[in-house]
């Protein structure tokens, strides 16, 4: 198997880091960073832990398959580590393990500079890396999301920001001192990040919501803003089609009636929806070929001129590309409406 | 007026060249990579013409294609469903409550052929996690309120927070679009409907 092969390589390695760690580290403090809790074993200890199926150390490995990618060091990136190219197929555990060791005491013992990338300086810990090696059967399906976090949340270099988590394949996240630092809670913070960074975006859409500082009143917000549409919609549909059977769908004498009264009219004084002289315009196009001047009367000062035939055929265009099949049965049903008004009007 | 307002935030004076800017801004911002903002197409001027135009056309055909005297085709039920249908295709598929307002159609009809229980169209929701050391635990009151927006949001019920926020962010400046329209379609034919029935002005024939 390649596990044994690979093990004993990277025992070598791991030595070698241990030996540096050692040197390194201050006595390790009482925090929760299981990384400093490795350094305190002996180095036997420490290399049993990387190898073998350890469950009671990392708390979290066995009740969540996914921490493993957490680890998977992009590309084997420079290294310099044979082994790591190795595993870098699998869920690399192991040699991650030891490039972390090497990078996370680096960062332990200073404050965290923003490396960049080589080294997935994932500050979690060794111990959680170490996905036993059965643990292998890892649900395929939930594969391609531990890839994801694999690729991503290796490290968080300070130029990333939450925001970016939303889109992006990389979601850096790193372990500030003091905080925990196992794999579990890194995908917390990385979930937790991206439900942040979704979250300030719905704020900044629902109004009043900037003000709000707590996760769950401000989803009372969006709540009750949902809420208040949809009332919107249904009480504007109700109003609609009481207005409908009035009018009996002739939009085409709907139009000209109205364009006449425009034309007659002050413009200021009718409260004219602006997209309505795109829509009008549209419409009086199509049926009345024959009345151009209409377009000009509904062109007036929100359109401009030159804007207005732009629009026309930017909608028109529109029109075409935008469902094409659909569209043109629309659109021929809808000159067949029109002829028939036509034909009703005259 | 205050629709127009809106639109342009400016006197009616200088919004020429603020409605180019704006709509060249508009387009500058779907263009550029900003993450997230699937709101910005909603917000377009041309998305809300294309939505009013076809939403127009299919009260149209609605109210064509039943029978003129049934209040079926004009009810006020019918045409909530019409709008959130066709602002469900305005969507163009690509987020999950407008597949999901598009689907149920079908669904509803299936279902009232064959009274299927209701259990089977949703997914099995994922149990809980064991309860491990997380670091900042969802607590019971957002999760309280994630599964209220998930009822609201049409489609979002099983879906992971994250999808969720999305897509209710989607849902969001789509349904103020739909608000938006709407408004104005019901102003501009209530208004065409009152002249007619006010004013004796002869159409052009």
């Amino acid at each position: 198997m390649e596990v044994p092969a690979r093990s004993n390589e990277i025992a070598l390695e791991s030595f070698q880091f241990h030996e540096e760690i050692r040197q390194l580290m201050a006595p390790p403090p009482e925090n929760a960073s299981s990384f400093t809790a490795l350094l305190e074993l002996p180095h036997s200890r420490a290399v049993e832990l990387l190898h073998s199926p350890e469950r009671s150390n990392s708390q979290a490995v066995a009740s969540e398959g996914p921490p493993k990618p957490y680890f998977h060091c992009p590309g084997g990136g420079g290294f310099g580590f044979p082994a790591n190219s190795a595993v870098v197929g699998r869920d690399s555990m192991c040699s991650s393990f030891t490039v972390e060791a090497n990078g996370s005491s680096q960062k332990v013992k200073d404050e965290p500079v923003g490396e960049s990338d080589s080294d997935p300086h994932s500050s979690s810990q060794p111990l959680v890396s170490d996905p036993p090696v059965e643990d292998k059967a890892q649900k395929p399906g939930k594969r391609k999301d531990r890839e994801k976090k694999a690729k991503g949340s290796a490290k968080k270099s300070k130029s990333n920001c939450a925001e970016d988590a939303d889109k992006l394949p990389y979601v850096h996240v790193r372990a500030r001192r003091g905080q925990a630092t196992d794999s579990h809670s890194l995908a917390e913070r990385a979930r937790r990040e991206k439900i942040n960074a979704r979250m300030k975006l719905l704020q900044e859409l629902v109004p009043g919501c900037n003000k709000i500082s707590g996760t769950a009143l401000v989803l009372d917000e969006i709540i009750n803003h949902v809420q208040s549409l949809q009332r919107q919609v249904e009480i504007l549909s109700m109003r609609l089609a009481a207005v409908n059977p009035g009018i009996d769908f002739n939009l085409d004498s709907i139009f000209a009636a109205e364009s006449a009264s425009l034309v007659d009219s002050n413009f200021s004084n009718v409260s004219f929806p602006l997209p309505w002289s795109e829509l009008q315009a549209n419409m009086l196009r199509q049926q009345y070929q024959q009345q151009p001047w209409h377009l000009d009367s509904l062109q007036h000062p929100m359109w401009g001129r030159e804007d207005c035939s732009h629009n026309l055929i930017a909608s028109e265009n529109s029109h075409l590309s935008y469902d094409s099949p659909a569209n043109s049965g629309k659109m021929s049903m809808h000159s067949r409406a029109a002829e028939n008004g036509v034909t009703k009007v005259e | 007026m205050d629709s127009y307002a809106s639109f342009r935030e400016s006197d009616p004076d200088t919004s020429l060249e603020s409605g180019r800017k704006k709509r060249r801004k508009i387009e500058a911002e779907s263009q550029s990579s900003e993450y997230g903002r699937t709101d910005v197409k909603w917000r377009s001027e041309s998305a809300q013409r294309i939505y009013s135009v076809k939403l127009v056309e299919a009260l149209q055909r609605a109210s064509q294609s039943a029978a003129p005297a049934t209040s079926r085709s004009t009810g006020g039920r019918t045409v909530r469903d019409l709008a959130n249908r066709v602002l469900a295709m305005a969507a163009r598929g690509r987020t999950r409550w407008s597949r999901a307002i598009l689907a149920s159609r079908l669904r509803l009809r299936r279902l009232r052929k064959v009274r299927k229980p209701s259990g089977s169209c949703s997914r099995p929701r994922k149990p809980l996690p064991a309860p491990s050391e997380d670091r900042k635990r969802r607590l019971p009151a957002v999760e309280k309120r994630v599964k209220v927006l998930s009822r609201l949001v049409p489609g979002c019920k099983g879906i992971p927070v994250t999808n969720l926020l999305e897509e209710a962010g989607d849902y969001i400046a789509a349904l103020e679009m739909q608000v938006r329209a709407m408004t104005a379609l019901t102003e501009l034919l209530s208004g065409s409907h009152s002249d007619r029935l006010g004013s004796s002005t002869p159409s052009p024939a």
